[in-house]
């Protein structure tokens, strides 16, 4: 009789070999001299650039959007909070691309916001703002997700203590709800980089794809891959999975040496 | 002098219960399980919405929110926060209202002082024991030198030997400090040791008004020491 492990192991090993086997593929697709070169190419270099910013602008508009939505939802009841969390939800399960093509009608100039906004002097679309719009959008729904549970573990009669000994609602939220539910925080935080490094549907549609303009890590790849230029498209393939997998370390980190909450 | 004036104070377990304490005076709440003695706390503090008035100086007590009604909330759970020290404790509680960093010192190694527990200032609260994790409360309590003092059954989880230390302890800076305290518990011992008057709190209604008896309260009390509305 061969052991339950045993078998378990089976699609274990599938799964792992098949995500090294990609990750094997790519990092030995050059060899370290020309990996040396197209990392130091002008292009490469601008899409890190432009990945780096735009997406920690995006974390923190994530984070400050994200954070106080979803203490709302962790300490509130109320009508119609399961619709409201299923919607939130939705970015998480739908691919990108949808997103892209919803928010486009909404801020085309042909749409009433669209159209307002551009009457502002404000336009959105195929800009790095845009970049920043689709990657907000993605990240702010893994942060509230993430948030949220984070909050829930924190004990609400903490903060009522925390009224009690002088601390408005407010200052009890800043002062010892979000140090409480720190780690979880920060995996939001992590989690949401993340996703907004690799965000790639919905800046596709927002921002386009256009070189040394819209020009992030994932669109690079998507830009080289299609013009044949497979050098810096695994280049920027490699900077993506060495940044996602060092997030991943540090979520990780986080979920080892998280002792929760505890009473006191 | 009135402190605290209950009229009329419904809610989910709460009738129409009404209750007068002295400015200085000590009162313990007994009652068993589920007869609302914590909700009685709560509503004082403001952490529970309720219908009847609560008065406290004299003074409706409504339109002052939980953190503007200068009192100090001591429960069985504690909720020491986790992430400070105990000094840290204590200083988020002389956050607002206390000028200057020097006096706001003061005030917490007074503080750690009244409850003797100047020797824990710089521990986490994970590192305590119960009955430090009591002084660590007692003095961030302490620390605005609240006029209303609400013990939700603090001591309920310590050994007879701390308990006691801690109930002369509690006594004596309440005496010192002049402050006015509301009690509940299910031990007829404590609210002895605590309080100059008892009451019985059956079914959400006061059903002695008096010197303790030691009748009343069912065998069968258990402990409800959260805080907050439920």
């Amino acid at each position: 009789m061969i052991p339950l492990a045993v078998i378990c192991a089976v699609p274990l090993v599938v799964i792992a070999v098949t995500v090294l086997g990609a990750v094997v593929a790519l990092a030995t697709h050059l060899d370290a001299a020309d990996l040396a070169a197209v990392m130091a190419n002008e292009e490469t270099l601008f899409a890190i650039g432009l990945s780096l910013r735009t997406s920690l602008v995006s974390l923190a508009l994530a984070l400050v959007l994200g954070i106080p939505a979803a203490h709302l939802l962790a300490r509130h009841r109320f009508p119609g909070k399961a619709v409201l969390e299923t919607l939130l939800d939705l970015p998480l399960v739908t691919p990108p691309l949808v997103a892209g093509v919803g928010l486009l009608f909404l801020l085309g100039r042909q749409s009433p916001v669209g159209g307002g906004l551009a009457a502002l002097g404000i336009d959105l679309l195929f800009s790095p703002a845009g970049i920043i719009l689709a990657q907000t959008y993605v990240a702010a729904s893994i942060v509230v997700r993430t948030a949220r549970t984070a909050f829930q573990e924190v004990e609400p009669a903490y903060a009522y203590m925390a009224w009690t000994l002088g601390l408005s609602p407010g200052w009890a939220f800043l002062l010892v709800e979000v140090p409480m539910a720190a780690r979880g925080l920060a995996t939001a935080a992590v989690l949401g980089w993340a996703r907004a490094l690799g965000e790639f549907g919905a800046t596709l549609m927002l921002a386009g794809a256009t070189r040394m303009r819209t020009e992030t890590l994932p669109m690079a790849v998507y830009l080289n891959i299609a013009s044949g230029e497979t050098g810096l498209a695994v280049a920027c393939a490699l900077i993506l999975l060495a940044i996602a997998f060092a997030l991943l370390l540090v979520v990780q980190a986080l979920s080892a040496t998280r002792p929760g909450p505890r009473a006191a | 002098m009135t402190a605290v004036l209950l009229e009329n104070v419904s809610c989910r377990v709460l009738a129409s219960l009404s209750l007068t304490v002295a400015d200085r005076e000590a009162v313990a709440i007994l009652g068993p399980s589920g007869a609302g003695k914590s909700t009685l706390l709560k509503v004082v503090a403001g952490l529970l919405p309720h219908a009847g008035e609560v008065f406290l100086d004299g003074q409706p007590a409504r339109a002052r929110a939980p953190h503007g009604r200068q009192l100090g909330y001591l429960s069985q759970d504690l909720h020491l926060f986790p992430h400070l020290t105990v000094a840290g404790n204590v200083r988020l509680a002389l956050l607002f209202g206390f000028d200057g960093p020097e006096r706001r010192r003061d005030r917490v190694d007074e503080a750690l002082h009244l409850a003797r527990a100047d020797h824990l200032a710089a521990r986490r609260p994970a590192t305590l024991s119960g009955g430090e994790r009591q002084r660590a409360a007692l003095a961030r309590c302490l620390a605005r030198r609240p006029r209303l003092l609400l013990l939700d059954e603090p001591f309920s989880s310590l050994d007879a030997d701390t308990k006691r230390l801690l109930w002369a302890d509690v006594t004596e800076v309440r005496r010192r400090v002049g402050m006015t305290a509301l009690i509940v518990t299910h031990d007829p011992e404590e609210a002895a040791a605590l309080a100059d008057r008892v009451l019985v709190l059956r079914d959400g209604r006061l059903t002695s008004d008096g010197p303790w008896q030691g009748n009343g309260v069912p065998p069968d009390l258990r402990r409800s020491g959260s805080i907050g509305p439920e």
